[in-house]
């Protein structure tokens, strides 16, 4: 098991979500993870990944501990705080989350709209964050006119215009075939080279397996397993 | 500030364009509830003119006896007009009230051969009284009952009053019965306003949501609804403005015919209120819209 560190990016202490009536998504975690790393959550379905996600982004509030990212104590954190949250901690889905009546340029340009950012800015960095994840030749292109290797690269470019130091992507690949599926891996790798903390949501054996990166294991909301260099075990 | 208020209007803009059909309906629904107001309204309008007409030909009549000198009846009439509450009194002389007989009767020829056979005019002058406000009528019979002269040979009032106790009876029950339907209408029309804006919004929750993921504020979500819905508003209150004057030039005509001998303009009526009754409307329009948008976003946006 790996061991608490104080330069921990993302740091839960005895973390319990427990919904009505009394049904444990999450048991006690304890889980710390440094910055730059790239940390594989699996598990089974149902195992409680996507409400650690839900709990990281603000979204869902453990019923007990303490969640932090970085210094900030996200464990009670206020409605009004979570925009300011989703911008240090960018979340992508299996199911992409794009507005299907913008096109790809739109969709990355809105985060950054939402932060106030002025256009001059937004002109010179949609552009550049859109040639990083090769889709340099179809931003005008509408999400329904792309293939879904294509949203799921324009989903992660609008996550990283923020520039935020967690990337959390939760079944990335749910709905690419392999060979798509391997490119956003390979590119999440280059986005945690550039120092980006990259949390992979996935049970995908075969993806896991060849990363050779860390691996946490969640079993019934418990973490049964974190290894350094792990290897899907369930 | 300035910068995301842009935003709101540009997204707001987009969002209509490309949801151009949505955005149709959506106007489509606006200008049916605001014509309907519109037409309620001037349904009220017609009525109040068509009671007015009707009130406005209420007078009493006093009769003069035969001997009565013309110079009498005047002096009389000039009496009568200094009266509180009397608009006018018109002097109707007996060889007025002989010739208007005569026209009232030129297809009864037993009558008119009746009146051949009599050698001189049987009717009497008249005084026709018309008063200031029929709601005073009381007072002015009492007025009128307290002259006393030598000249006049009847003034029986009663029918009048019945009459005039009826046509009040049936002006409050229509203001009764119109205020009530407008109350229903008007409401029936906010639940329509309300629920087509919350309709158009529920069809972008997935959007919302989507939204509130990538970062955006509470204002950032709900200002580009609310812009719309501000646009929508505006747009259906001036096609309806269009619509109804079209439709105020067809009904004029049969007004015309209706309300004969009698100055009603409808469209003069709704020219002279325009600002009033459009943007009041309006107003209430963008209220009711607001608080729909508010409360849809609020509902959608929790993801």
């Amino acid at each position: 098991m790996q061991n608490k560190n104080s330069n921990s990016m993302i740091s839960l202490e005895n973390v319990s979500k427990i919904y009505p009536p009394n049904i444990k998504a999450l048991d006690r975690v304890s889980l710390h993870i440094k910055a730059g790393e790239f940390v594989s959550l699996v598990g089974q379905s149902g195992t409680g990944k996507t409400t650690l996600v839900r709990c990281l982004i603000g979204e869902e509030r453990p019923s007990e501990g303490k969640i932090k990212i970085g210094d900030w104590d996200i464990t009670k954190i206020g409605k009004r705080e979570i925009p300011y949250l989703r911008r240090q901690v960018a979340v992508i889905f299996q199911d992409f989350k794009l507005l299907p009546k913008k096109t790809l340029y739109e969709n990355v340009a809105f985060a950054l709209e939402v932060a106030g950012k002025s256009s001059a800015k937004i002109k010179s960095i949609v552009p550049q964050v859109m040639k990083l994840v090769g889709l340099g030749a179809k931003m005008h292109r509408y999400p329904s006119e792309v293939s879904g290797g294509e949203q799921q690269r324009a989903a992660i470019a609008r996550a990283l215009v923020y520039q935020p130091k967690i990337l959390l992507a939760d079944e990335p690949t749910g709905n690419l075939d392999s060979i798509n599926a391997q490119e956003i891996i390979d590119l999440l790798k280059k986005i945690n080279e550039f120092g980006t903390t990259v949390v992979l949501v996935t049970h995908n054996r075969e993806i896991v397996n060849r990363l050779k990166r860390r691996v946490i294991t969640l079993h019934d909301g418990r973490v049964i397993s974190d290894q350094a260099i792990g290897k899907y075990i369930l | 500030m300035f910068i995301a208020l842009l935003r709101a209007i540009k997204f707001s803009l987009q969002d209509i364009a490309r949801n151009v059909w949505l955005s149709i309906v959506t106007v489509i629904i606006l200008i049916l509830a605001f014509f309907s107001i519109n037409l309620l309204l001037s349904v009220q309008v017609i009525s109040d003119a068509a009671i007015d007409t009707v009130r406005d030909k209420i007078d009493v009549s006093m009769y003069m006896k035969a001997e009565a000198q013309e110079s009498e009846i005047l002096a009389l009439r000039a009496q009568i007009s200094a009266l509180n509450n009397v608009r006018e009194v018109i002097y109707v002389s007996k060889q007025q009230a002989l010739e208007d007989f005569q026209t009232q009767h030129k297809n009864d020829p037993d009558i008119l051969e009746a009146l051949r056979e009599l050698d001189s005019n049987p009717l009497s002058a008249s005084l026709v009284i018309r008063p200031q406000d029929v709601n005073h009528y009381d007072s002015l019979i009492a007025d009128l009952n307290r002259i006393s002269s030598p000249i006049i040979e009847s003034r029986n009032f009663e029918d009048h009053k019945l009459m005039l106790e009826k046509i009040n009876t049936i002006t409050e029950r229509v203001n009764q019965a119109g205020f009530a339907v407008s109350l229903l209408f008007i409401f029936i029309t906010l639940l329509v306003l309300y629920n087509t804006i919350r309709v158009a919004i529920y069809t972008h929750r997935s959007e919302i949501g989507i939204m509130r993921l990538v970062g955006a504020s509470d204002w950032f979500i709900r200002a580009p609804f609310i812009v719309s819905s501000i646009i929508y508003t505006l747009i259906g209150i001036i096609l309806t403005a269009g619509l109804f004057y079209l439709f105020l030039n067809l009904l004029q005509p049969y007004l015309e015919t209706f309300f004969m001998n009698y100055d009603f303009n409808i469209i003069n009526y709704f020219s002279e209120n325009f600002l009033q009754f459009f943007s009041l409307q309006f107003l209430g329009g963008v209220l009711i819209n607001i608080i729909a948008s508010l409360v849809a976003v609020r509902k959608y946006s929790n993801v």
